[in-house]
Parts: C-alpha cells; structure tokens; sequence
C-alpha cells in the first residue's frame, strides 16, 4: 500500500483536501468480530474525483460510511482540510443509493431542506430561488413540486444530487448512487454528475462496482480487495468524457484490461480464473 | 351536468329501490299513524327528516363519488327502517317501552333538543380538553423517549405498567380526589389516551427507516433538529391515523365516566333515562353517541387528506 501511495508523496500535505490515514474498522457483534476495512491509506486532491471500485463485501461502503462520519474508525484517522473528523457535518455531502429523499417534502422542499442546513444567510426568496437554480440544473423544473412518491428512481437519484450540491460543500461522497437505476438512464446521470461536479469543482469520492462507470467519471480509480486498498489507477482521459467515443479506443481497452484484471483476481481465485476473464 | 348522472342502468335501478323505500317509510308514517289502536303516537316529523337526509347524503354520495355501493347501503338503510316502521305498525314488537317505534326514537330530539344540546356540547368539550392534552404530551414524550434511548429505557416499563390498568378503574377515584366532574372527567380521558398515544409515538419512531435519519445526519441535523424537521413530519401520517382510533377509545371513557357519576354529557344522558326507565331517550342516547363519533371520524379523516399529501 504504502509503495502506491508514494507516487503522491511529492505534492505536499497541506494540499489534500482528504486525508484517510492507516483506518481501519471492525464490525463487531456478541458472537464474532468481521475485519472490515484494515490500514487504509488514501489522500485526495482538492478537485480530484476518485472512484473506489470494488466488488460487494470488500469494504468499499463502510469506506464511504467513515468518511461521511456516520460510522467512526477502529483506529486511524481520516482529515478534511487538515482537521479530523468528528462525525458527520455538512463539509461532506453524501448521496446514498437509496436515495433517501425526505417523503414529507416536495422536489424543491428537499433541496431548501439542504440549503438551510448549509447555514447559508439568506431570504426567504433568496433561498426559493437558489432551489429552483439547483432543481433546474438537475433537470427537473417541470417536477419542482411534486413529492417523492410520485418520481421514479432516476428522478429520485437527480434530486438527491441536487440536495447533496445544495449543502454546497466541498466534498461529495457517492455510495453506488447509480446502483439501482435501468443502465440508459445511468449514462444520463453518470454524465450529469460529472458535469455538474465539474462545474462546482467537487472533490468526489465515488463507490461503484461498474468498471466502466469508473473510467467515464474518476480522475483516480481506487480498486479494492475485502479489507484494503489493492490498486490505484490514473484515468487521463480528457473531460467531458463521452462513453461512444472512449469505448474502443486502444487507451481505453488497456485501461478497462488492467482494471477487470484487478477487479476480479481475487473472486477469480474463489471461484474460476476462467469464468472471471 | 351530464357526467353528474353517468351510471349504469343496475345501478340506477337500485337506487329507485332505495328511494322506492325511503318514500313508502314517508308515506306509512303519514297515512297510517294509528294502524293498532294500543300503540304509542309520536309526532313523525322528525324521523321523516332523517329519512329525507340520509336519502340526500347517499344521492350525494352516490353521484359526486360514483360508487355502486353507497346505493347498497341506501337499500340496507332504508329496508332496516321499514321493516322496523313495518312490525311496530302491525304490532309485531311487543313490548313499547323497550322497543319504540322510529317516530318515537326520533322524536326524543324534538322534545329534549335543549338537554341533548346541553350534554353533547358537554361531551364535546370534555372530550376536546382530555384529548388535547393527552395527544400533545403522549405525542411529544413519545417523540423524545422514541429517539432518546435513555429517556425510553425509564419511561417504557412505567407505561407497560399503567397502560394495563383500565382507565375507567381511575374514574371512581378521580371523581373522589379532584374537585370537580368536570376536572375528572378530563382527568379519565386524559389517562385514556395519554399512554397508548406515547406508547405509539415510541413505537413509531422505533420503526423509523434509518436511511431517513442517517441522510439527515449526513446534512448535520442535530437532535432537535432531527425530533422536529425530520422523524415528526416523517412519523404525522401515523400519529394522525391513530387519532380516530384513540379518539374512540376516549369516547367510551368519557361515556363511561358520565355514567359512573359525572353529571354532564351524552353518556349522563343515557344513564339518566335508564334510571327513569325511560328506554326511548336511552336508545336516543346511544345513537347520539354513534353519530357523534362517526362525525369525529369523518373529520379527522378529512383532515388527514388535507394534511397528509405526500402519500
């Protein structure tokens, strides 16, 4: 770990907007003690997108859930800016799979909802406009005040981001946020996102499973085996990424290549090198 | 106007039997007062009034929400009242203290409209204050005991406790210890409702879903934030779903109360006439408190769809 983590050592610390330093994390219950996440080492550059990539059970959510501050670590520490996490705080926006919308609330009423828990000092007006702004951006004026249970997944997972970039913080945790949703509507959100957070220039840590999801949005793909960090790529592609483009170029094979060589050697192992490949 | 009258010819054809009995019930109680000469006369009016309201209710229904079954219970409805109007005419109900005849029942709101009046505004406010305050404190109690554990852990057995005991066994008591019926009276429903209400608050914030609360703590939401922006809101639909059901159970202490000693409301009402023997206001009572509580139902259920539009 230590040895892939060393190409970053020349950029000095201060300049890391996230730091994760040696965590680990147990699940523990009465009758056994699961190993989670064990030595953990990664930093993340202000404006940087990192996909951490991961097949179930390899630890890549409570990863995420350390970082969001809803779980605390075993031992280790994880930074922000420099500082140590406490808990959860709005510096760190979170989009869960499970969208987790409030129901009670309208499109818009989720996004005001985040905006006044950003402390932000406004007008009433202020902050209605500033809703609509971020509603409009994910593309669901039209939806603007309708409740939860009248959107399906996709719209459901925009209006989470639209909340998440309504906190207007720094840092975006995504925790497989496309996980749920039918592959057609993926493309669309994967390449919102990455514009939006673009735009706002977001420091992003991505959980996914989708090899390809990974090489369209992060700039660093972290792959992970149960427990720790197994690889880390660079993705130099060019932003905006669009997947026709990408897929089939020589880059982009190699690069897919060594990351299902990653991804799978270990379940590979499990089961059948040959099935894996 | 045209959409008003779009039903099928089944369920036209029904409801011209609905009405069909509704008129001849009218018409028997005007043509044929005296059918047996040993029976009790009352004045027909006021039964006559009810029958040509509940026949406006149901057309109502019936039209404005276009379904068949409201005319099923028209049929059943007006086909009950008739076949009571029936036997009592030809004297088949023997005996005319325990049984009136409709006219009779209906008539005890013209005669005693002033006393009913009285006891059921009684009732009303009796049950306004006893709930009031039960739901306010059960529901906030709840809410902090549901979320703090702490706060759970001391206050749950105490309620499991108490809740076992029927309320009405305080009645007797209350009535003894407070200084008036009407405090006691309040005191009894306030018991009735409070510990069931925090008992389901608990239960409900119990079963919050915890993607709820942990989005919500992700946005930093802290305890009070989260009692009142988010597992409040989240838990209302619940909390007002249970007032009709509560609201039941009030009632039956307050009526129960009333009857045990209070001297004021619908359920003093009926006791009173059971002691005169006087079985028709008994009966009267009775159906004062079913229509009441079906009014409170409906409103509750009114307001809830007002409230409540996210489901």
């Amino acid at each position: 770990m230590a040895g892939q983590e060393g190409r970053e050592t020349e950029i000095k610390q201060s300049e890391y907007k996230l730091e994760i330093k040696n965590v680990s994390f147990d699940y523990v219950d009465k009758k056994s003690k699961f190993e989670a996440l064990s030595g953990i080492d990664l930093n993340v550059k202000q404006g940087e997108f990192i996909c951490i990539l991961g097949s179930s059970g390899c630890g890549k959510s409570t990863l995420l859930s350390l970082l969001s501050g809803l779980n605390k670590p075993k031992s280790g520490e994880i930074l922000v800016d420099g500082k140590k996490i406490k808990g959860p705080g709005v510096d760190r926006a979170v989009v869960f799979q499970h969208y987790s919308l409030f129901p009670w609330l309208t499109v818009k009423g989720n996004v005001l909802f985040g905006i006044k828990q950003s402390g932000r000092k406004l007008g009433r007006k202020e902050r209605s406009e500033l809703a609509e702004r971020y509603v409009e951006s994910v593309g669901l004026s039209s939806a603007k005040d309708r409740y939860p249970s009248q959107l399906s997944g996709g719209m459901k997972q925009r209006v989470a981001v639209a909340r998440a970039l309504a906190l207007e913080s720094d840092i975006l945790l995504l925790d497989e946020p496309f996980g749920a949703i039918d592959p057609r509507l993926r493309l669309e959100l994967q390449e919102l996102v990455s514009k939006l957070c673009t735009e706002h220039q977001k420091t992003v840590v991505f959980i996914t499973h989708d090899v390809d999801e990974a090489i369209l949005l992060a700039d660093r793909i972290v792959v992970m085996e149960p427990g720790k960090i197994r690889s880390i790529h660079k993705v130099k592609f060019d932003h905006p990424r669009i997947r026709e483009e990408l897929s089939g170029t020589e880059e982009y094979e190699k690069l897919h290549r060594q990351l299902i060589l990653a991804f799978y050697d270990r379940v590979g192992e499990q089961i059948d090198a040959g099935v894996a490949l | 106007m045209k959409k008003f009258f779009k039903l099928d010819k089944g369920t036209y054809l029904e409801f011209g039997i609905a009405t069909l009995l509704m008129i001849v019930n009218i018409v028997l109680t005007q043509v044929f007062p005296y059918f047996t000469k040993h029976k009790v006369y009352y004045d027909s009016a006021a039964y006559d009034v009810v029958l040509v309201i509940a026949w406006v209710l149901i057309t109502l229904k019936l039209f404005l929400g276009k379904k068949k079954s409201t005319v099923d219970l028209g049929i059943v409805i007006f086909g009950f009242f008739l076949l009571w109007e029936v036997s009592y005419k030809l004297g088949w109900l023997h005996n005319d203290l325990l049984i009136p005849s409709p006219e009779g029942l209906f008539h005890v709101y013209v005669e005693k409209s002033a006393e009913i009046t009285k006891d059921v505004w009684g009732s009303i406010t009796l049950l306004f204050w006893g709930f009031l305050l039960a739901a306010v404190f059960g529901t906030l109690l709840g809410l902090l005991a549901g979320w703090i554990p702490r706060i759970r852990e001391v206050l749950l057995p105490i309620s499991n406790a108490i809740t076992l005991i029927p309320p009405l066994m305080f009645s007797a008591y209350m009535i003894m210890i407070l200084t008036t019926f009407r405090q006691a009276a309040i005191a009894v429903i306030f018991f009735a409702v409070f510990w069931p209400t925090f008992q389901g608050m608990v239960q409900r914030v119990g079963q919050i879903d915890p993607q709820i609360t942990q989005a919500a703590r992700t946005m930093g939401v802290g305890t009070m934030g989260m009692l009142w922006k988010v597992i409040f809101p989240y838990c209302l639909p619940g909390i007002i779903g249970s007032i009709s059901k509560s609201l039941r159970g009030a009632f039956m202490c307050l009526a129960g109360a009333e009857m045990l000693g209070i001297n004021l409301g619908i359920g003093y009402f009926t006791d009173k006439y059971k002691a005169f023997a006087d079985y028709r206001c008994v009966l009267a009572g009775i159906v004062t408190v079913g229509v009441l509580t079906t009014v409170i139902d409906m409103a509750v259920n009114k307001a809830r769809t007002a409230l409540i539009k996210w489901e």
